[in-house]
């Protein structure tokens, strides 16, 4: 009977009915089959209320809308183009560092292919770039820098990890300091792979100038200081990561709408809505989550699968390999913040039995998840990109898998060297 | 009618539009008043939190006005438009379902914190904010319902993607 009903809830998913109804069915399920009263998912649903640091996901979220719907996007490829455009394959280095810096800002919800993208496909073209490599690089681009602060699904991440009783060991700012080398790593793989693709095309290269330079840095004088004081801010331990969230939120809205006036004041409600409402299907789903996890706990499911891996897989080598296959198909498939909440209360016990210390686990899972994003057939930014430049999906699935190999080297280096996430954090 | 229900919809947007500004200003309120003058409202921080509650579920019961829940969906991508058809109307009677049986036991659990009268911060009783969750739940099964019943009369949901967000 129960395992009728769980496929039963698995193919409501499939069939499009919300995760959070489906996870929510679960843990009624789960409650009523050990005779627990039900309105205990009430109980938990309103734990929402009691971790502070949940205040953080608003504020960033509605910060990151607001960047997206402003120009800041055409800023920053001129910023970074002014810095690093004078080297060879300039543009297509400058495109991955302002997605990756994006993305952080804005979440990869398929926002940077859509503002940035739609401005560097054609510049990319223009420039002498081949179109499979321009269509491969927006697309790959559009969830880059997920692994670097302050980006939602690590703060997501550190946030479950504490709700299990990881606390001591997940702090946010730790994870913050993690992201950082992986998230160059792969910015400078791509990079340098880029550099050997375009060896023989004729892409002319500019010149440096300091004039570009300080055109480009007065233009985006509002948002140079942006990540000094939000990062500096919480890496020299000023603000904690809500406090953190709270200041850039309203900066941010200061600068649309009052001193760069590009987001008029009528038009911000809409702005707020949409961005609450990812907010509101994130936490709820994060609340009913919450609640089936306990159910899993009670019912000793880590523990189970934990046994039963480790009859299957001796080795630590073995279990990271079969993790990276496992999330990587999970990310292709679950919107981020949903494979978040259901597979990180499962995998994190067991991942700790073989031990991978669980800030490894987290960027380990997010860099599957980034590449999950656009991994055939069904990874969403491929959709999202083929919709926004009017090209066959199919076209998009070649264009892109030179960069997914790229990106898999890192993330093999980032997998079996833990030392790149963990150098500077004390563990 | 229509009017009636467009001007429920633009008072549930303003007032998640309201809490939100509060969340921001009341944040910035106690970072300044914490580091300036080494104080700050001493039920700020719970009231806080409860706003990031009551910002979550609304923002979720607009998300379910507007279709914009996080779905897996990969059958329509399969699935001819009859059978497509079909399976989503099963989705949402099923969402439908789910959300009613919460909003029953989450009625039960606002009223035992009525019964045990526990406070939530200044004088304001826990179960006063709590009751957004059963009012919630209700609206979402609500609107799942009616959906399906949209569904079966063929016409589309108010989306909530914009033209600029895919």
């Amino acid at each position: 009977m129960i395992v009728f009903i769980a496929l039963l809830l698995v193919v409501m998913a499939f069939f499009g009915a919300p995760l959070f109804t489906v996870i929510l069915a679960a843990a009624l399920l789960g409650f009523y089959n050990n005779e627990v009263d039900l309105s205990v998912i009430a109980i938990e649903i309103y734990r929402i209320a009691s971790t502070p640091i949940l205040l953080a996901l608003p504020l960033f979220t509605f910060a990151g809308y607001l960047l997206a719907e402003g120009n800041t996007s055409s800023r920053l490829v001129k910023l970074t183009s002014a810095f690093i455009g004078w080297m060879p394959s300039g543009l297509a280095i400058v495109s991955f560092f302002t997605c990756a810096f994006f993305t952080a800002f804005t979440g990869a919800s398929g926002v940077t292919i859509v503002a940035l993208g739609a401005l560097l496909y054609p510049a990319l073209k223009e420039a002498g770039y081949q179109e499979k490599y321009s269509l491969g690089l927006v697309t790959t681009s559009g969830s880059l820098g997920l692994l670097l602060p302050p980006s939602l699904p690590l703060i997501l991440f550190a946030i479950i990890a504490q709700q299990m009783g990881y606390g001591e060991q997940v702090a946010i700012t730790d994870l913050f300091v993690a992201g950082l080398l992986p998230a160059f790593l792969m910015l400078a793989l791509l990079s340098a792979w880029s550099l050997w693709y375009n060896r023989n095309d004729p892409i002319p290269r500019e010149s440096f100038s300091l004039a570009h330079v300080k055109t480009a840095v007065w233009e985006a004088r509002w948002e140079v200081p942006l990540p000094v004081f939000v990062l500096g801010g919480i890496y020299s331990g000023f603000f904690a990561v809500s406090e953190a969230a709270a200041v850039t939120a309203l900066y941010v809205l200061v600068m649309e709408v009052f001193l760069y006036k590009e987001i008029p004041l009528n038009r911000l409600p809409k702005i707020m809505r949409e961005s609450m409402l990812m907010v509101g299907g994130i936490l709820l789903i994060l609340g009913v989550s919450l609640a089936f996890t306990n159910y899993l706990v009670d019912a000793e499911v880590p523990s189970k699968l934990f046994e039963l891996i480790q009859d299957n897989i001796k080795s630590k080598i073995g279990f990271l390999l079969t993790l990276n296959i496992v999330l990587l198909i999970l990310g292709a498939i679950l919107d981020i913040f949903a494979a978040l909440v259901i597979m990180v209360p499962l995998i994190l016990p067991v991942a700790m039995q073989y031990g991978i210390h669980p800030i490894h686990l987290g960027i380990i899972f997010l860099a599957n998840m980034q590449i999950g994003y656009f991994t055939p057939p069904v990874g969403m930014n491929l959709f999202i990109a083929s919709y926004r430049f009017n090209k066959p999906i199919t076209e998009l699935y070649q264009a892109t898998i030179p960069f997914m190999l790229v990106l898999l080297i890192a993330l093999v280096f980032i997998t079996y060297i833990p030392e790149l996430s963990l150098m500077f954090i004390s563990h | 009618m229509q009017k009636f229900i467009n001007a429920l919809h633009t008072l549930e947007d303003s007032v998640l539009v309201g809490i939100l500004l509060s969340i921001i200003f009341l944040a910035v309120t106690q970072i300044g008043l914490r580091n300036l003058l080494d104080s700050g409202i001493i039920w700020g921080d719970s009231l806080l939190r409860i706003l990031v509650l009551w910002v979550a579920l609304l923002g979720a019961m607009i998300a379910s006005r507007m279709d914009g829940h996080i779905s897996i969906d990969l059958a329509s991508r399969y699935l001819n438009e009859k059978w497509r058809h079909r399976v989503e109307l099963l989705a949402y009677l099923f969402s439908a379902l789910v959300c009613g049986i919460t909003t029953y036991y989450s009625v039960f659990f606002v009223y035992y914190e009525y019964l045990d009268n526990t406070i939530a911060f200044a004088k304001i009783p826990a179960w006063v904010c709590q009751t957004i969750i059963p009012f919630a739940f209700a609206i979402m099964s609500l609107r799942f319902v009616l959906s399906a019943l949209r569904h079966l009369q063929g016409r589309p949901p108010e989306t909530c993607l914009s033209d600029d967000i895919v």
